[in-house]
């Protein structure tokens, strides 16, 4: 095959995975408010054949650049959805048996690869011989994997939130004997002993059977969400520390310096700062739960401003963007 | 003395203790580490004088009342700015405020030995086994085989009691890691505060000397600097550049050689990410360009003889290399004076073939090179070799050079050479030959390249290196070592004994049933084995952790 072949190949792959991500997004929406297994079913075979197809388009595109698919945004974006549909399917889904969270997880997919499609696409291409050292591969790698990885811990700490809030509002409804409006479709109605507080016993008013259903179906409890979120978080830090390492060696044989406050290396720097201070708030009283999942929220942010927002319009040596 | 004076050194030392409390809390470290973020922020959205001053001067042009403010504020120079200085300081202090104690704490938990329990039962995890073996030899076998498992183990044979703890270097490396922080920081400020960066434009077969005064523009030195520069003699023989066909660059490399104050030298290739290291400074390859060789001569007198640095000004979405390189011979001892301002093409059949094409083609190679001049006379503005302000000149006259001719720079006109890749059509006339001697000419022997260099100094480079490897070190037995504590307690129970197991983890404490149940089997084995009467392990978790 030519280097076009294999371009369109790859473009071809990256669309059917793009839609496939919106299908199971789709799909795992549905199966979170109906509660129909098939939903699940489906949204799950959707969703690996968006990962194969993502996949593909990240290996064509490698071969038709003729170079590892990781020197620009558009690839990066590609291969961080990759990661994060692989992240979520294997630890989340098949692991730690959470099926609930997968829509959350399809929709970052699909806003991610949108981004990348629609702001960053570039033909695939030879690099700039700045940009040609073997840091980069490390660099990139690492950084690539950890920003999957805070991805999907923080996109855990959002549901972790929305859970949160529900059951408060479960306790408040028990308590006070009112029944506020559900939240999250039909979630309404989820309440088991087990998610419960201790202080709580079963009532007369509960709905008959819904203990049971409930606990298979619906949001996980907060705690599990909790700390699958930190599980993420703790793994993504250290590989986010050694990634902007990696970037500052790279950047010392290159420029000549290993840090000169560029915007992207100040934003990588501001994001370990507010990772650091959540898995500093986990261990410290009084931070825990909703307060540190709030700081874990804005490292999110400031993720993101570092992946996108500092390419698209704040000026920089990192401008291999556009 | 009376009582509210005599009250004051206890109150000041009240008010120190508070303080020094309120910096020893993990608290306080976080906030600063939160402002120090903060101070970022604001350093990446407003542009810094260090980085990009040509913004900072435009902004403060469209913005003069926001300017003002910014500038009082410090926050076009963020990193240089004195509450920038002020809150590393505090977090330096916060940061020792924290660390010494935890480190002398955790010496000594270090050096004391486990402690041993009385109620087993009450702890997280606990099961109860009869054993074969008498208690005493029961609890010399269980702490063998804890030891054997890389727990630390304090045996009480007397009473069959054991106490054990694993996993200590969680502190080792939380501790390794928060040092680490502090030494790269220390590292970084004194490398850059006695350190310098600055660029050397050198031309083929010339050289340069590592001075202040050498470096193109300004050289950024930092604010311990002492003005010591390294006196390093840079000598460039050759540049060479590699382009693909498209005109996409693949490498770029200068080779020199170098001279220390102290007669050491050394043959070096400087490539793009391939610096050199010598005498204490490292060299970069950074930029490159042409340099042609001009002779201006007036009669037998010559007014200039070198390379003229040329630069290039490319248009937006344009390729530098289908560019022209322009630049200016600036002859300030005559009246009036005299500025030449030239414009190579350095591959004149590709220069050409474009124009003919529409197709803009890249002209990497020397090939028949040649150059447009314009000649003005008046008054110079300034010594700038990269501009020149025409508001006190006129032009006296123009045209065209090709490497190895001679031309009459007042009249335009070529007094000797040829080349046959320029058409005749494009101005190269010759000169008359009834014109008299001509006034001023100039010729363009050879035609070199230059390359730009970034040189700097920066001592620490090796430390915050090590430093940046013990953060990842230490990082990773901090977050994923749990310290685990287990007991064991044999007593006479007929024949054998009964043992119980008590423990409880710190951290990941779901991962801790399993291993707490494994545990139990091999203690049991290890204690001549289970016998009748066994009782059913019993584990009460306190999990806050599920496994993926």
């Amino acid at each position: 095959m030519t280097t076009e072949q294999w371009a369109r190949l790859s473009s071809d792959a990256f669309n059917l995975a793009l839609f496939a991500y919106i299908a199971a997004m789709i799909a795992s929406f549905a199966y979170l408010a109906f509660r129909r297994e098939r939903l699940h079913t489906v949204a799950t075979a959707i969703g690996v054949i968006g990962l194969v197809a993502n996949g593909v388009s990240i290996v064509t595109r490698g071969i038709a650049a003729g170079r590892t698919p990781w020197g620009n945004m558009y690839e990066y974006s590609t291969m961080i959805t990759f990661l994060v549909v692989l992240g979520y399917l294997w630890f989340i889904e098949a692991r730690a048996k959470v099926r609930t969270v997968g829509g959350f997880v399809y929709a970052m997919a699909v806003l991610w690869m949108a981004m990348a499609v629609s702001f960053f696409y570039v033909g695939p291409t030879a690099l700039m011989p700045a940009l040609n050292s073997y840091w980069r591969q490390i660099h990139v790698t690492a950084m690539i994997t950890a920003s999957s990885l805070l991805g999907i811990g923080c996109l855990l700490t959002i549901v972790y939130l929305i859970k949160a809030a529900s059951e408060r509002r479960e306790l408040e409804r028990l308590r006070t004997g009112t029944t506020p409006p559900p939240i999250m479709g039909g979630a309404g109605v989820e309440t088991s002993d087990q998610d419960a507080p201790p202080d709580y016993a079963g009532g007369a008013d509960e709905p008959v059977g819904s203990a049971t259903t409930s606990r298979k179906i619906g949001l996980p409890p907060s705690a599990t969400l909790d700390a699958l979120a930190y599980k993420f978080i703790r793994f993504g830090f250290p590989v986010w520390t050694f990634g902007v390492i990696c970037g500052a060696i790279w950047a010392q044989q290159t420029w000549g310096r290993y840090w000169g406050w560029d915007p992207k290396e100040t934003w990588s720097f501001i994001t370990w700062v507010i990772f650091a201070g959540y898995l500093h708030a986990r261990a410290t009283a009084g931070w825990k739960g909703t307060r540190a999942a709030i700081v874990a929220l804005v490292g999110f942010v400031s993720l993101l401003i570092t992946y996108y927002a500092v390419n698209l319009w704040i000026a920089g040596l990192h401008s291999y963007a556009k | 003395m009376s009582g509210p004076v005599a009250s004051t050194p206890s109150s000041l030392r009240k008010s120190v203790a508070l303080v020094w409390r309120t910096l020893r809390s993990m608290r306080t470290a976080i906030v600063l580490l939160l402002m120090l973020a903060a101070g970022a922020v604001v350093g990446s959205l407003i542009p810094q004088i260090p980085n990009s001053p040509q913004r900072v001067a435009a902004y403060q042009v469209d913005h003069p009342l926001w300017a003002k403010l910014w500038q009082a504020a410090g926050f076009f120079d963020v990193f240089g700015s004195w509450w920038f200085a002020l809150i590393t300081t505090l977090l330096f202090v916060s940061l020792v405020a924290c660390l010494i104690p935890r480190s002398r704490a955790m010496i000594r938990a270090a050096r004391a030995k486990p402690i041993h329990a009385r109620e087993l039962d009450a702890f997280p995890a606990f099961a109860e086994r009869r054993v074969a073996l008498e208690p005493e030899a029961a609890a010399a076998k269980a702490a063998t085989m804890l030891r054997r498992k890389h727990y630390r183990v304090e045996l009480d044979a007397a009473s069959g009691s054991v106490a054990a703890e694993k996993g200590a270097l969680r502190e080792i490396g939380s501790l390794a890691f928060h040092w680490a922080f502090l030494l790269l920081l220390i590292a970084v400020i004194v490398g850059k505060g006695t350190g310098y960066v600055g660029h050397a434009t050198i031309v083929e077969g010339y050289g340069w000397t590592d001075a202040q005064f050498n470096y193109d523009g300004d050289v950024r030195t930092g604010r311990f600097f002492g003005g010591d520069f390294s006196g390093t003699q840079i000598q460039l023989q050759n540049f060479q550049d590699d382009f693909r066909t498209s005109g996409i660059p693949m490498d770029f490399s200068s080779q020199m050689s170098l001279t220390a104050p102290d007669g050491t030298t050394e043959q070096a290739d400087v490539r793009i990410n391939h610096p050199v290291v010598f005498n204490g400074i490292r060299i970069y390859q950074f930029g490159f360009g042409w340099a042609p060789i001009v002779q201006v001569r007036r009669g037998d007198q010559t007014l200039f003889d070198g390379p003229v640095v040329l630069g290039q000004t490319t248009p937006p979405g344009g390729n530098p290399l289908a560019q022209p390189w322009t630049g200016f011979v600036k002859l300030t001892t005559l009246r009036p004076q005299i500025a030449i301002a030239v414009r190579l093409y350095p591959d004149a059949v590709a220069y050409f073939q474009s124009l003919a094409t529409g197709v803009p083609q890249p002209m990497t190679e020397a090939n028949a090179p040649f150059m447009e001049y314009e000649v003005w006379q008046g008054k110079l503005l300034d010594n700038s070799l990269t501009t020149l302000d025409t508001r006190f000149m006129h032009q006296t006259s123009q045209g065209l050079i090709g490497k190895g001719w001679t031309v009459d720079a007042t009249r335009g006109c070529v007094i000797s050479g040829t080349s046959g890749a320029i058409p005749a059509s494009l101005g190269n006339v010759t000169c008359p030959t009834n014109g008299g001697p001509a006034t001023l000419t100039m010729g363009f022997p050879d035609l070199r390249q230059y390359t730009t260099l970034q040189i700097s100094h920066d001592a620490t480079v090796p430390w915050v290196l090590a430093a940046a490897i013990l953060i990842v070190l230490g990082l990773l037995p901090a977050l994923y070592i749990s310290r685990r504590k287990v007991w064991v307690r044999a007593r006479p129970d007929g024949t054998g004994s009964s043992l119980q197991v008590g423990g409880f983890a710190l951290q990941r404490k779901d991962r801790f049933d399993e291993e707490f149940a494994s545990l139990v089997e091999a203690v049991t084995t290890a204690a001549g084995g289970a016998t009748t009467r066994e009782s059913q392990p019993e584990s009460r978790p306190e999990s806050q952790e599920v496994s993926p």
